[in-house]
């Protein structure tokens, strides 16, 4: 109150008292309230003076009642910091405001400490901003270690450049990549592990980039830590901060090297297909699911001589005969409903206006992808040609064959009459005449000869003739042991006189599909062959078997003791008209040439075994191996 | 006079209602401006052959094209015709509740409609057998059969 009242009439106090920080002076030991301004009184109440701090606190922290009186018993100041105020404890924040305390002791006459003088700053606004700052460098930790992870995490390289074109960071992908050690230093060796030949473009694009400010994208070779270049697509953008020129450029590095290698070889493939369709001489075409034709080969508009836009989707329908036009056209309906493959064989027109044969096939293709069709047409307008005058000519030769054939019976029947009028002349004269001729019996006797073999001969080429009708005979299910039975009745003439031992089994199998006129002629070639060339040493025995062998083909086996054969080929026996084994032997030639024309003719088969001097097997394969 | 056919996907399908109203709003449309041809739709599947006057068949087809209710609008053919084969403008679909459509002018069933004119050529008539096949899927009863009746001298 002293000081109050010797200051009163200053200017000062009045100045004190609206001073915005807090001034207050504490007096005595007890250290009641003094002065107390206007600032000081909105934090301890306004009717605090001359009352005891102690007592009367107000807003003040109880911390700095605390140190109040050891401040008084030393003399030493203090100073508090952003201490908070709450006028009522635990109090809301807009009611609590910071303050920077501090107690200052004065001092009496005689130097002793009369009290102390407190001050309050209001340091609230500035508290809160730290406050605020501290918040904020946690959150932006947060997000940067967010970041750090997430940029190490990626399988990304990612990157920063400065605008001199520094590379100021590589995420440990780049090293892990590259091989290189983490000391390594970035600006000078990247541009390094670039493929030489991507360097000067990547360089320049990346510096034209940063000159305008702008980002990049473009993709590359890099070396990677085996080695091996693989292209990497690489992606930046400057960081901007209007209206400053950007200082940074952020990127990352993906590997786009399988896909680019992948869209290569489909690229390449597509290529090269297009390029081999277009080469070949042939109309190729592919179409939609649907059936419209999307894509039709060079030689397509060459051979038609329209464009693709000329023909559009279903023009080639047009391009064929008149009169084949509705036939296509709804063959293609169907196969494009049912997915069944095209085939058909049509007259295109060409160019030159001229109709060419052609076989027009398509297929479908269902691959994962989307379905297509795939179609050609081979031109076989030659081949037809061809074909044309080769069944003109193969008809001619049937007619030329045929007419021989009737020639030759015709013959062969018209000189069987004088034939037999000569034997009965000879057998005349025989009986009639006599001959002074010592010789005479054996003049006779060639002349008989002659005759005998003349007549078989004639029978024989009729016979041919016949059996080569008789091909188109039906078939029908034979009894083999009858029909070889009546075989081998009409030979016992001759095999009774010579003795011969005939055997039939037929117990495996008994029955034949076959002509029966051709059976009677193979069976009966074969018996009399067999009875003809006989040894001389010994009565035939002559052998037949029927079986089936394992395939399930019938097999009749006829074998014989006789003379034997030499055979150059004795699964593949070859018996021409008129060729004889045993020349000693009389006969034509024709018998074995007639089995194996009738046996061929039903696509079976001749083998034969034999032995010189001790007898012959022919085996007969009736039917085409299944 | 040039004919255009082209194949389309609904961007939604379209109810009955939707379908009646198409039909009497393209063929009042249509009969002024002359435009004569059919429309087929199923299951959101929509083909059409118009023919028309150079002029107006381009236009109704750039209209056509912009329309939002359908895309992926692929026009397959594009072509002078010597006359029309068409003698008006219909529409085929399956509509679900087929009692109330019998009585509709320009209105059949996707296997009635009637069989395509020869005056068409092969070529068109291929065309459009297989853009109804594009847009119903095939008939077991096979009618297209009825449509390729041989030519000769065309």
């Amino acid at each position: 109150m002293g000081v109050q009242g010797c200051m009163s009439s200053l200017p000062f106090p009045q100045l004190l008292r609206q001073l915005p920080a807090g001034v207050a002076t504490l007096e005595g030991p007890e250290l009641r309230f003094g002065f107390v301004n206007e600032a000081m009184q909105a934090l301890v109440g306004p009717e605090a003076e001359g009352r005891r701090i102690a007592e009367h606190p107000g807003s003040l922290p109880t911390a700095l009642l605390d140190v109040l009186t050891q401040v008084h018993a030393t003399g030493e100041p203090y100073v508090a910091k952003a201490c908070l105020c709450t006028p009522t404890p635990g109090a809301a924040p807009p009611d609590c405001r910071y303050f920077d305390l501090a107690l200052e002791p004065y001092r009496d006459e005689q130097g002793q400490v009369a009290g102390l003088l407190l001050l309050a700053l209001d340091v609230s606004e500035q508290e809160a901003t730290r406050q605020q700052a501290h918040e904020l460098a946690l959150v932006t930790r947060r997000l940067d270690a967010r970041l750090r992870v997430l940029t190490e995490t990626v399988p990304l390289i990612t990157y920063t450049h400065d605008a001199q074109g520094r590379c100021t960071y590589a995420s440990p992908q780049w090293y892990r990549f590259t091989g290189q050690p983490p000391t390594a230093d970035l600006t000078a060796i990247w541009p390094l592990l670039i493929h030489p030949d991507d360097r000067l473009r990547v360089l320049y694009e990346a510096d034209t980039a940063r000159r305008t400010g702008a980002g990049w994208n473009y993709e590359y070779r890099l070396r990677r830590y085996d080695g091996q270049y693989r292209w990497l697509l690489s992606r930046a953008l400057p960081e901007v901060h209007p209206p400053d020129p950007p200082v940074y450029w952020h990127g990352a590095l993906t590997e786009v090297h399988d896909q680019r290698e992948l869209a290569e070889v489909l690229r390449r493939g597509e290529a090269e297909l297009r390029f081999l369709a277009d080469s070949i001489p042939e109309l190729i075409w592919t179409a939609t699911a649907e059936g419209f034709i999307e894509y039709y080969n060079r030689y397509t508009a060459e051979y038609s001589g329209l464009s693709k836009d000329e023909l559009g989707p279903t023009g080639w329908v047009s391009l064929l005969h008149p009169s084949e036009q509705a036939d296509a056209a709804r063959r293609w309906v169907q196969c494009v409903a049912s997915g069944e493959a095209y085939e058909g064989e049509f007259r295109m027109r060409r160019h030159d206006g001229s109709y060419r044969w052609h076989i027009i096939r398509a297929r479908q293709l269902a691959d994962g992808l989307a379905l297509r069709w795939f179609g050609t047409c081979t031109d076989v307008h030659d081949q037809n040609l061809l074909r044309q005058v080769l069944q003109t000519q193969y008809d001619e030769l049937a007619r030329a064959h045929h007419d021989l054939d009737t020639f030759v019976y015709a013959a062969s029947h018209d000189l069987r009459q004088p034939a037999l009028n000569l034997r009965g002349l000879f057998d005349e004269l025989q009986r009639t005449a006599t001959f002074a001729d010592p010789e005479q019996a054996l003049l006779l006797e060639m002349v008989d000869g002659a005759l005998t073999q003349f007549d078989t001969t004639l029978h024989d080429l009729a016979v041919t003739v016949q059996t080569q009708r008789a091909q188109q005979d039906p078939v029908e299910v034979l009894d083999l042991g009858l029909i070889l039975e009546e075989v081998l009745l009409g030979l016992r003439p001759q095999a009774q006189a010579r003795e011969a031992q005939l055997d039939i089994d037929v117990a495996e199998a008994p029955g034949l599909v076959y002509g029966r006129a051709n059976l009677r002629s193979v069976v009966h070639n074969l018996v009399s062959n067999a009875l003809k060339f006989a040894h001389p040493d010994r009565p035939p025995h002559i052998a037949l078997r029927s079986y089936y062998t394992p395939a399930g083909e019938p097999v009749l086996e006829v074998r014989d003791n006789g003379l034997g054969m030499t055979l150059a080929d004795p699964n593949n026996p070859v018996f021409q008209l008129f060729v004889r084994q045993h020349t000693h032997i009389e006969g034509t030639g024709v018998g074995l040439y007639l089995v194996q024309r009738i046996v061929h003719s039903h696509g079976g088969h001749v083998r034969v075994a034999s032995t010189l001097g001790e007898g012959t097997t022919f085996t007969i394969y009736w039917t085409q191996p299944a | 006079m040039k004919h255009i056919v082209y194949i389309s996907r609904a961007v939604h399908p379209l109810s009955d209602a939707e379908l009646a109203h198409l039909l009497t709003q393209c063929r009042r449309d249509n009969e002024r401006h002359g435009i004569t041809g059919i429309l087929f739709y199923s299951h959101g599947n929509i083909a059409q052959l118009f023919e028309g006057e150079p002029l107006i068949a381009d236009t109704l087809f750039e209209r056509i094209a912009r329309d939002g209710r359908h895309s992926h609008v692929q026009k397959l053919i594009d072509r002078p015709i010597a006359s029309r084969s068409f003698a008006q403008w219909s529409m085929a679909f399956h509509p679900i509740a087929p009692q109330g459509f019998a009585t509709l002018q320009g209105f059949f069933l996707p296997h009635h409609a009637p069989a395509l004119p020869d005056t068409l050529s092969i070529a068109d008539t291929l065309l459009v057998n297989l853009v109804r096949l594009a847009v119903f899927g095939p008939d077991p009863t096979q009618p297209y059969q009825q449509d390729f009746t041989s030519r000769p001298g065309h």
